[in-house]
């Protein structure tokens, strides 16, 4: 009776998607940690039999810290099979969803962003305007610029790998998009004029280097993109 | 009531101080009257390219430190019926006035004249800050060349956020047959970047420099076209509509024409 009254907070479920271990959201950690630990030696033959298993937590309306995730981790690591590939929770806190709301944000400015002058948001940056030759704008997310880019842009810069630059004109002296740079030719060097007409600009993982795409193409780069991150969801 | 207009760059060596001698002038001819002021503390120029250097008994510094009324430390320039200047002190440095008292050494020319031209130091520090505290509008000097409109736009950058009227641009230098053929910048490249009012083009001619070492503004001299260049930017500060003139008169001018009033609309 008193093993039950332990492993109760745990419940092991099959979906479509896989196994996933719920947890209680009500009980007290430690509590519910020795539970699972219970429940694992009790589901002996689940869980040491078998193929390698990733399976998804979900831990309902518990806030887990990073170093509860750590141990829950371990715990089932001891198991030979079960792996923990994703921790689900229904909450977050305030700092997290701030973030993700300034990320998801778009700002538009309408200026020229001249020689000298840094231009930072979080999330997208739309300029109604030109960046001049020593100017910079700097976004974690996309950067869409309609008018000249001519001077510095960085998109991504909190690591964001397929964030985009998109701009009317495109003559960057430079480009980074997470941490991959690209810088225009130097002036003395011959330069190829392909940059006349509206491109944009995105990191290619295979070449590892930033590339440039006509923009009509964008569209499928972004729809791409976003399937993308709706599967890791 | 005076307005004072700041002549700056942010670059060096592209004409601050000869622009700002031959506006003086040509504003002077025009029967305005008009003071200069030199506020390269250190580094003073403008009285050597008036050739009125050896008049200079008072400076900008004895003004603001009170050892002299600002009436003692103007100096009449006897070709003109009113053009005065206050010339720089050479044996100090930038931090030997204030931006406030600038504005008050300024403040009380405005009653006596119709234009006060500052003559900006070149960079963007402390004679700088100085230079633009008394202004109300600005005119940024630039040569057609790339290191000069990046610094041409950096200060353009900061004027924008001094609370003046946005600054009007007068391109300095300009050799038409280099732009022509796409060896150097022209007009409409250096317009286009900095996106500001074009308030005149000047010529690169032998005689600025002659002139400047006969420290008698090219402006006095009515048949070089630098001088035209000037005697127009001083009608159209006085609030005259007068037409560019052509740079050469070659085919296409027409054209260009319309795309330099199509930057100024």
């Amino acid at each position: 009776m008193e093993q039950s009254s332990g492993s109760q907070y745990i419940t092991i479920k099959g979906t479509k998607q896989g196994l996933t271990i719920f947890l209680d959201d009500q009980c007290d950690f430690n509590e519910l940690m020795k539970g699972l630990e219970e429940k694992i030696s009790n589901e002996q033959q689940l869980v040491n039999d078998g193929p390698k298993v990733a399976v998804k937590v979900n831990a309902g309306y518990r806030y887990i810290k990073e170093e509860q995730e750590r141990d829950i981790a371990k715990v089932l690591s001891k198991t030979a099979t079960i792996e923990m590939k994703e921790l689900e929770s229904y909450v977050m806190t305030k700092e997290e969803a701030k973030r993700i709301r300034e990320e998801a944000s778009i700002t538009s400015f309408s200026s020229i962003v001249r020689s000298g002058q840094v231009l930072r948001a979080k999330g997208d940056i739309v300029l109604l305007g030109d960046i001049n030759p020593g100017g910079t704008v700097e976004a974690t997310g996309d950067i869409y610029v309609l008018g000249a880019l001519k001077g510095i842009a960085r998109a991504g810069i909190d690591g964001k790998k397929d964030a985009v630059i998109c701009a009317s004109i495109m003559r960057p002296k430079q480009l980074s998009i997470s941490d991959k740079y690209y810088h225009a030719p130097e002036r003395h060097e011959q330069q190829e004029d392909l940059l006349s007409e509206p491109l944009y600009a995105y990191y290619e993982q295979e070449k590892d280097e930033i590339l440039f795409e006509k923009m009509k193409v964008l569209t499928y780069y972004t729809s791409r993109r976003d399937k993308k991150t709706a599967d890791v969801k | 009531m005076g307005e004072a207009y700041v002549i700056t760059s942010g670059k060096g060596g592209v004409g601050k101080t000869t622009t700002s001698a031959n506006i003086g002038a040509a504003l002077a001819l025009q029967g305005k009257k008009v003071c200069m002021l030199d506020t390269d503390i250190g580094l003073r120029n403008l009285d050597v390219v008036m050739g009125l250097e050896n008049r200079i008994i008072y400076d900008l510094v004895d003004v603001a430190e009170g050892r002299c009324r600002v009436q003692q430390a103007l100096i009449k320039d006897k070709r003109f019926d009113c053009l005065h200047l206050i010339p720089a002190a050479q044996t100090k440095d930038k931090s030997a006035v204030s931006p406030e008292q600038m504005k008050e050494i300024i403040d009380s020319l405005r009653e006596d004249y119709d234009f006060i031209l500052i003559d900006c130091p070149a960079g963007i520090e402390q004679g700088y800050k100085n230079a633009v505290a008394g202004a109300d509008h600005a005119i940024v000097v630039t040569t057609p060349d790339t290191a000069a409109v990046r610094d041409a736009d950096r200060i353009v950058g900061l004027l924008e956020q001094e609370g003046i009227t946005p600054p009007r641009l007068v391109i300095n230098r300009v050799r038409q047959h280099l732009s022509d053929s796409g060896e150097m910048l022209d007009v409409d490249d250096v317009t286009s970047t900095l996106a500001i009012d074009l308030l005149g083009v000047i010529v690169d001619e032998d005689d600025v420099l002659k002139a400047a070492h006969k420290g008698e503004p090219i402006a006095m001299n009515p048949n070089s076209r630098a001088s035209i260049g000037y005697r127009n930017i001083a009608r159209r500060m006085m609030g005259e509509s007068v037409p560019l003139m052509s740079l050469e008169e070659k085919k296409g001018f027409f054209s260009k024409m319309k795309k330099l009033f199509g930057m100024k609309a």
